[in-house]
């Protein structure tokens, strides 16, 4: 028996770590130099929810955009979730995040969305404050990851896979 | 999608070639499927995108994921897809045209390329200037705040050198006292060798108390003035004394030679800063004798051709060449190692030798001893006539007895001042305040009014400014803590004749009142 596949979009602004997070994610891998997403590379994982049962992930690693063109709209077409990534040493990129999630609004409903809030391990630089993140949580789930450590990024896909198990 | 554009016609020939080049560089792959992803046929070679020739499922299943929650049906074009061996393509859905689904792969590669290349120099150089706009911002809020510090840091330090003025301008009225009183002692009382002893170690202690306070002081005024320099004739040989007094019996206490002596060779009395001239001697000679274990510490003064040459040379542990030009800077580390206290002294030396257009040498090797010696020019042309004048005198008044109206509201000064001055000869009246002054001189007008500056209520200026405005024509002195050559041009704009400063002894005092009522 297959387990009930889910499609789910990274969506942010460019560079803040999309394809690293999936990279991370699926393979368990990082690299320091960034070579930018040109169109868009699907990747998908087996999630063991426990009494929630088996999901696959379609993870779809877009190129970063600030704003959705009828190109990107096109590729969020069919999505159950979304991870709307934000890079915490650049507030603009959290801006960008909130404003793609306001813009898929039109194509996707109903989807699940999730923040990641990226580059954990530079918290030092991190322009995004902590009452920013507090205030987000009250309307959807909020994590920080570290592609580079790993730290939160696991969580960070099962936080929204679960949303979708439902 | 489903909309048809205009298309030109061309021959066959010219259409055959344009479909004939797409063809080529898109290398097509078109594969079939029935409604349950079952592949049921296949155009064009799967290898291009790294499909499985031999696994059709596998290569039906990650198209499939491709259309997930996506109308079936449909036409879709989803451009730039990654595929299996890396290759771009565009992904076109054929929908709706049979019980089933066509899937139209078109490679993309060199265009993902061109276009991956492009979007990667916007991008790098976007997050570039994001970073310099940051560093940017970091550097003007870094400069502001080591402005505000700068800020800081200049009051506090304006506020410490006026504490230290403060300070050892309060240290001079009760070391005035001290000093009189043990003068009054020296001079009057009978003693015993203990007494004699104990007032010798108060003397010395007093001294080196009053030299200190004058170095914080002078320390303290550093920036703000350099110029304030206050001539008078000077007596060396007495000023000799004085010294030979102060450090003989510390130098023999630990057990060293003391020898201080001065030749006079020119004719004409020194004129120079006093004050200045002893604290120059007082901080070199304390330092030789701090810093010399054994042997001995010699001083020479030699006045000669309008020029003060002075000598103080040691036997102790010398200074290495590297450091002579450290010696001379405040709280430097070789004064330190050496175990003194704040290390002002050399640098406060040199200061004082600058000020009074001299110059200072120092000779000394490690282990050697060391040798300091300072020029200082004469003063003479810089001083003003009043000081002196020992030398004509109205024979006229010499039988009179001289009054002296002493104005100061410390009553240990008035009581050494009137016991000082009665030795002297005066006639003395003492009232408390500028008031009281002006009333006392102008009933029964004194021969010399001494007044203090620093009175409670109005100043001794004050006082001094109302006497001369109601016609008092005698000779004034003033006295005051506050050795700087703006309180001595006040004090003598408002209409004195003299301006000492405290701490004062019997020898400038009875040198004053000299010069206020000259006697053959
Ligand atoms: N220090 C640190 N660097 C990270 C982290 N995640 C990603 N990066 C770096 O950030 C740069 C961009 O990462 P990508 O994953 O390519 O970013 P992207 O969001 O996919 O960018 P686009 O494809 O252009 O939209 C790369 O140099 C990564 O190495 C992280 O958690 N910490
Ligand atoms: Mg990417």
């Amino acid at each position: 028996m297959t387990a009930p596949a889910r499609k789910i979009c990274m969506l942010g602004d460019f560079g803040v770590g999309k394809t690293s997070l999936v990279a991370r994610y699926m393979r368990n891998t990082f690299s320091d130099t960034y070579l930018t997403t040109v169109g868009v590379k699907v990747d998908s994982k087996e999630v063991d929810l426990g009494e929630l049962g088996m999901l696959k992930l379609v993870v779809w690693d877009i190129a970063g955009r600030s704003v959705l063109d009828a190109l990107n709209m096109s590729y969020l077409r069919g999505a159950s979730g979304l991870l709307l990534v934000a890079d915490g040493t650049r507030e603009a990129s959290l801006r960008t995040a909130i404003d793609l999630l306001l813009q898929s609004r039109s194509v996707l409903e109903d989807a699940e969305a999730v923040l990641i809030v990226n580059k954990l391990d530079l918290v030092e630089r991190w322009e995004v404050g902590p009452s920013t993140l507090a205030g987000l949580r009250q309307t959807m789930p909020v994590i920080e990851t570290s592609a580079l450590s790993g730290d939160g990024v696991e969580q960070a896909f099962l936080e929204l896979a679960k949303r979708l198990a439902r | 999608m489903s909309e048809r554009h205009e298309m030109p016609t061309f021959s066959a020939g010219v259409e055959h070639h344009v479909a004939q080049f797409l063809f080529e560089r898109a290398q097509p792959l078109l594969l079939q499927f029935d409604e349950n992803w079952q592949l049921v046929n296949l155009h064009g070679d799967p290898a291009r995108f790294g499909f499985d020739p031999d696994n059709a499922d596998a290569a039906a299943h990650q198209l499939r994921d491709l259309f997930l929650g996506m109308p079936l049906d449909a036409t879709i074009d989803l451009p730039f897809v990654h595929m299996p061996n890396g290759r771009s393509a565009h992904v076109h859905l054929l929908g709706g045209s049979e019980p089933g689904f066509q899937v139209l792969l078109l490679d993309a590669q060199g265009e993902h390329d061109r276009q991956q290349a492009q979007q990667q120099v916007g991008n790098e150089a976007a997050l570039i200037s994001g970073q310099k706009s940051k560093a940017i911002a970091q550097l003007r809020q870094i400069r502001s705040e080591l402005e505000r510090q700068r800020m800081r840091l200049a009051e506090a330090n304006a506020l410490k050198n006026a504490l230290i003025a403060t300070l050892s301008h309060d240290f001079r009225t009760p070391l005035t006292s001290i000093f009189g009183y043990l003068h009054l002692l020296d001079t009057q009382a009978p003693q015993s060798a203990s007494v004699r002893h104990a007032l010798r170690a108060l003397r010395r202690n007093s001294n080196y108390l009053f030299t200190l306070a004058e170095n914080l002081l002078e320390y303290a005024r550093a920036d703000t003035r350099s110029s304030m320099l206050e001539p008078v004739r000077v007596d060396l040989e007495y000023l000799v004394e004085d010294l030979e007094g102060m450090f003989q019996p510390l130098a023999a206490d630990q057990g060293l030679e003391f020898t201080i002596g001065v030749e006079l060779l020119d004719a004409k009395t020194p004129v120079l800063d006093e004050l200045r001239l002893r604290q120059i001697l007082v901080n070199l000679i304390a330092n030789a004798v701090r810093y010399t274990k054994k042997g001995g510490v010699g001083v020479a003064l030699r006045w000669q051709d309008g020029a003060l040459s002075i000598e103080v040379r040691d036997s102790g542990i010398g200074i290495a060449e590297e450091l002579h030009e450290q010696v001379f800077v405040a709280f430097n580390r070789v004064r330190q190692a050496a175990g003194s206290g704040a290390g002002l002294g050399l640098s406060i030396v040199k200061r004082l030798v600058t000020q009074m257009h001299g110059s200072i040498e120092l000779q000394s090797r490690l282990g050697e001893g060391s040798c300091f010696h300072i020029v200082l020019p004469s003063l003479a042309s810089v001083v003003a006539a009043p000081q002196g004048g020992t030398e004509e005198t109205p024979a006229l008044e010499s039988s009179r007895i001289r009054s002296v109206l002493v104005v100061d509201d410390d009553p240990d000064i008035c009581y050494l001042l009137d016991t000082w001055l009665s030795d002297l000869g005066f006639r003395v009246r003492i009232v408390g305040d500028a008031g009281a002054a002006v009333e006392s001189a102008l009933a029964d007008p004194p021969d010399v009014l001494l007044v203090d500056v620093e009175l409670p209520g109005l100043s001794g200026n004050t006082a001094v400014f109302r006497l001369r405005a109601k016609g008092y024509r005698g000779h004034i002195v003033t006295l005051s803590a506050t050795p700087t050559e703006e309180a001595r041009r006040v004090a003598l704009n408002a209409g004195a004749d003299q301006y000492l400063t405290k701490p004062i002894n019997i020898e400038v005092l009875a040198r004053a009142m000299q010069a206020a009522t000259p006697r053959p």
